[in-house]
């Protein structure tokens, strides 16, 4: 019994001892996720703990902010001095953090990476859309395509999925005769600039958002006619008279709970999409094309970023690099919805489906030419929130297309001469 | 009013019944989405009774997620608030209402300044603040922030209470010889027992329901309090309806049961005795 | 105030050790109190009312330069600042009256004794403890005509053609928020009021009553009087609290349509944290604590005479 006594006691120490020596050789990192849900909170656990395995003397604490307050949150504690050492960095985010010159530049640790060449080439050129540096490794990207809901369709009479505007158009039409059904979920609050300047560029038959004098194209007149398209599907009722308010949720709520037949969306919708729909009562086509046979849809992406402030670089760019590796990239994709990273991941059976198809389309095909947004631009964060009430305005009927254009024209002509100018 | 009139009695509990009928509506909408599963939450909406009942939600909650330990932080933050506010409240209303010195015009015009601009504008010096003195990520520091906000409307509401006490009954003590304090404690106190429970009431509710700064000053999730729990439930992709009306249901249990509690001091009057003469 | 001592005035010494004692009484009261509020809210106060006056960044608002008055003379000419004026005006007036009147008459109703009274208390309470972000989203259900009950029935009394959201449209828009505050703010003036009106003496009542008065008539002679100085702290500190309370119009409407709903306080959330400027949003704040100083000063002095005139 004392013997027994003795050595759990000896055993006790040595356990204390060695944990205590353990903490003290411990690195401590602070990975902030931004854009959160439970599942992710979960894979992004995962994937971190298999880091800490392979680095027994670092420790990473995970923070995890509620998406709707997350810029907020993340701005105060990096206003306060408190700034974590890896961060998630969304797209629009990363000039203004990268502007202000607080993210460290990861184009060496990627050269030296062993698996920096199988990043797909797209990988590296969104990495380094702010400043021309590597400011963040992207982990995927988000690729606008159009779901359709494949019972309203068929109970509209509507054979196939529109392939062009004018199909699109016509479609709506008819799915918003069946009673209390709309065509379009159209995403008239926060965050649906993507949609004005996808179907502005569509029936404008190109991309470019700046002419070679810098002047916005966005009140040329194929643009206009793209806004004016989206106009007459909320006046003529093909898109619900609440969309004027919706968000994501909504709409993706609208989709999925069968009030309207069409949303036009990236990956990530799929997931709470798949969750609620029967795979088959909806699929997804790439975005309809317009006059000049082309469409454009949008292409975004997520990454991780360093802070400069971080003390413990090197171990903070291993966790990136090991969140980045083909395994947990594939892994981390599949469960948050977006394009994976590495060259080949179409192979993949989970991105071989119907249901992925319309993106790889996209990707793969001719017609369609993704769409970078100008989040080069300094204040692009303001355009995006002035164009919310302007652009609700137009779907009133209080302003006409060719006004709201050439308010955004001017902004943007203006925001593309300072950027110019500090070039 | 001796008379008690039979119409006039219907009529008043109609009018009570309209009042708990319009308060309680909303929050029977809530608990009517808690319970009804998920598929069905968009499609069968506007109906007055649930089609399904599931428990899932509330099983989910309390299992699977980390609400309990949300509450426990709430109902830590929230009581120490309460009672820290009531405290320095009662002391700072009392000295209102019953001094008049050079400079109360000024403290009272500072209390109510504290109320009239948007805590969001000091947010990120009080960040600072807490990160400097290590109190981030800590529930004292919320309690503090949170006694700090409360105790200006504590104070004015302590104050008109003490106003309707007449100064006589705490001199009568003190010729008898008490203290000012001893007057305070024996006789004055029992009688503001309705406007403490009323006080204590608010305050626990404010530090309660308070989003703003337990979403920025914690960063922990065991230290979450549940207004920020809540937020969780509405990700990027989905707002998970079921779940959050499911923990906002039971989020108001302990409010109504703490106010329940206190009501009963609530409605105590003041003894006929004491006031005459 | 009588001044009554608590030891018998003696020598020259004592009395001024006395006099000490009563000037710095109120202050060792009010010590707590003054401390909390000075460390925790008037110094970031003013260090935040000094962003009014710089150009900031919103990532490092403790290094950035200094512009004078330029955000004040932005501010006077600033088209939305006026319209959200206009509608914290509307706002502000919309849910008090509501509040207030259903307030009262909710306390008078509670004011007398009856069985059950107690779990109603308890009911009618609840408003007050749902956090504004979940009544928000709950009432933007209600209004919902897809998933919500209200607007069918506004259809059914005829007051609506056909179910909508009265939340996408501009004119009505504000209405909705309205209503979740009133919801939300009637328990607020039950309760206070109540614990007031709790104090009067019934013995009054009785002698008005013997005196032959109606019941109007002790309401306004003898109810109102006692109820004054709550109503006025009460209705001034809700009218400030309502002024910078933004947050069921953000979750409900987001300020919009087309920035129809939005009020001083929504539109300092979004020009700092969605337009960036630190600087300006601080302006429209420093702008709203001065009007709401002038409101409170008014406030103050009808207090006065309220209170002078009995």
């Amino acid at each position: 019994m004392k013997q027994l006594f003795r050595t759990v006691a000896a055993s006790a120490v040595i356990a204390a001892t060695l944990s205590a020596g353990a903490a003290w050789a411990e690195t401590k990192l602070k990975l902030v996720e931004v854009i959160t849900s439970p599942a992710r909170t979960e894979t992004l656990n995962a994937l971190v703990a298999e880091y800490e395995a392979a680095n027994p003397d670092v420790d990473v604490e995970v923070i995890s902010l509620p998406w709707g307050e997350a810029f907020e949150k993340l701005a105060t504690m990096v206003a306060g001095g408190e700034m974590p050492d890896v961060v998630e960095m969304p797209d629009s985010w990363l000039a203004l953090y990268a502007g202000n010159d607080m993210l460290l530049n990861l184009d060496d640790s990627i050269a030296s990476w062993k698996h920096g060449d199988t990043l797909a080439q797209k990988t590296l050129d969104m990495g380094r859309l702010a400043g021309g540096k590597a400011y963040t490794l992207p982990y995927g990207f988000y690729l606008r395509a159009m779901f359709y809901n494949k019972r309203l369709l068929a109970e509209a009479g509507v054979d196939t999925p529109p392939h062009t505007m004018a199909e699109f158009m016509d479609a709506s039409a008819k799915v918003s005769e069946l009673p209390g059904k709309t065509g379009y979920c159209l995403r008239g609050g926060g965050g649906g600039l993507n949609g004005w300047i996808m179907y502005a560029a569509t029936m404008n038959g190109s991309n470019e958002f700046f002419t070679e004098d810098g002047k916005s194209r966005i009140n040329e007149p194929g643009s206009i006619e793209g806004i004016q398209f989206l106009i007459d599907m909320y006046q003529k009722g093909y898109a619900p008279k609440d969309s004027v308010n919706w968000g994501f949720n909504e709409i993706v709520a609208g989709f999925y709970s069968g009030t309207c037949a069409f949303l036009d969306q990236d990956p990530d919708a799929l997931i709470s999409v798949a969750e609620r729909m029967d795979a088959a009562d909806f699929a997804v086509t790439p975005m309809p094309v317009g006059p000049s046979g082309k469409a454009f849809p949008t292409i975004g992406f997520a990454g991780w970023s360093v802070f400069k402030s971080t003390e413990h670089s090197d171990e903070a760019v291993g966790l990136v690099q090991h969140l980045s590796s083909p395994e947990a990239n594939l892994t981390w994709t599949k469960k948050v919805g977006v394009i994976p990273i590495h060259q080949g991941a179409e192979q993949d059976a989970h991105f071989a489906t119907e249901q992925f198809k319309g993106w790889f389309e996209t990707l793969n095909g001719e017609e369609y030419v993704p769409t970078i947004m100008p989040i080069y631009l300094k204040n692009f964060g303001v355009f995006k929130e002035m164009s919310i009430a302007s652009s609700q305005d137009a779907l009133l009927g209080n302003r006409s297309a060719e006004d709201l254009a050439n308010e955004w024209a001017d902004f943007l002509t203006k925001e593309y001469q300072d950027w110019k100018n500090a070039q | 009013m001796t008379h008690s009139n039979p119409t006039r009695s219907v009529l008043r509990y109609a009018a009570i019944g309209l009042y708990v009928a319009f308060a309680l509506f909303p929050l029977y909408w809530l608990l009517k989405i808690a319970i009804t599963p998920d598929k069905l939450i968009y499609t069968t909406g506007t109906a007055f009774l649930p089609s399904a009942f599931t428990l899932d939600n509330f099983v989910s909650v309390i299992f699977l997620t980390d609400f309990l330990v949300y509450f426990k932080n709430s109902l830590l933050v929230s009581g120490g608030t309460a009672i820290f506010t009531t405290l320095v409240a009662t002391s700072a209303g009392y000295a209102f209402s019953r001094f008049s010195f050079r400079g109360k015009a000024i403290i009272i015009a500072a209390m109510l300044i504290t109320q009239m601009f948007p805590l969001l504008m000091i947010i990120a010096p009080i960040y600072k603040i807490m990160a400097g003195l290590k109190l981030l990520d800590s529930l004292w520091g919320l309690i503090i922030v949170y006694t700090a906000f409360n105790v200006p409307f504590a104070t004015f509401l302590m104050q008109s209470f003490f106003d309707g006490i007449p100064k006589d009954l705490e001199d009568a003590a003190m010729i008898d010889g008490c203290t000012r304090f001893q007057a305070l404690r024996k006789v004055v106190f029992p009688l503001t027992l309705p406007g403490l429970a009323a006080t204590l009431g608010f305050i626990f509710t404010a530090a309660w329901s308070e989003l703003l700064f337990a979403l920025m000053l914690i960063n922990s999730n065991d230290k979450m309090t549940f207004p920020v729990g809540l937020k969780t439930f509405v990700s990027k992709f989905a707002v998970d309806w079921g779940q959050m009306m499911a923990a906002g249901t039971l989020a108001l249990i302990p409010s109504c049961l703490f106010f329940i509690l206190i009501q009963r001091f609530l409605v105590k009057g003041l003894t006929a005795g004491a006031v005459k003469g | 105030m009588t001044f009554v001592s608590s030891t018998s005035p003696g020598q020259g010494r004592g009395r001024i050790l006395n006099w000490f004692k009563w000037a710095i009484e109120p202050y060792i009261y009010l010590s707590p109190a003054i401390l909390l509020i000075a460390l925790v809210m008037l110094v970031p106060l003013v260090i935040g009312t000094s962003y009014a006056f710089q150009a900031i960044s919103l990532l490092n608002p403790f290094e950035s330069g200094w512009v004078g008055f330029a955000n004040f003379e932005k501010l006077l000419a600033d088209r939305f600042f006026w319209k959200a004026l206009g509608n914290t005006f509307w706002w502000t007036l919309g849910s008090l009256f509501f509040q207030f009147f259903l307030g009262l008459g909710l306390a008078l109703l509670l004011n007398k004794p009856f069985r059950g009274r107690g779990i109603v208390q308890g009911l009618v309470f609840l408003p007050w403890a749902v956090p504004a972000f979940l009544s928000g989203l709950n009432w933007a259900w209600l209004y919902n005509p897809i998933i919500g009950p209200i607007p069918h029935w506004l259809t059914a009394l005829g007051l609506m053609s056909e179910p909508s959201n009265i939340l996408a449209d501009p004119n009505l828009a504000m209405i909705g928020p309205i209503t979740a505050n009133v919801w939300f703010g009637i328990p607020f003036f039950a309760i206070t009021l109540l614990a007031a009106l709790q104090s009067i003496p019934k013995d009054l009542y009785e002698a008005a009553a013997i005196d032959g008065a109606s019941a109007w008539q002790s309401f306004i002679k003898i109810t109102i009087p006692f109820l004054a100085p709550t109503i006025a702290i009460t209705v001034m500190l809700r009218t400030i609290w309502i002024a910078n309370f933004a947050d069921l119009i953000y979750i409900m409407t987001g300020g919009g349509p087309a920035n129809s709903t939005h009020i001083i306080s929504s539109y300092i959330f979004t020009t700092a944290f969605r337009r960036l400027d630190f600087g300006y949003a601080s302006t429209l704040a420093v702008a709203l604590l001065l009007l709401l100083l002038a409101y409170a000063l008014i406030i103050l002095q009808m207090r006065k005479r309220l209170i002078k005139g009995f």
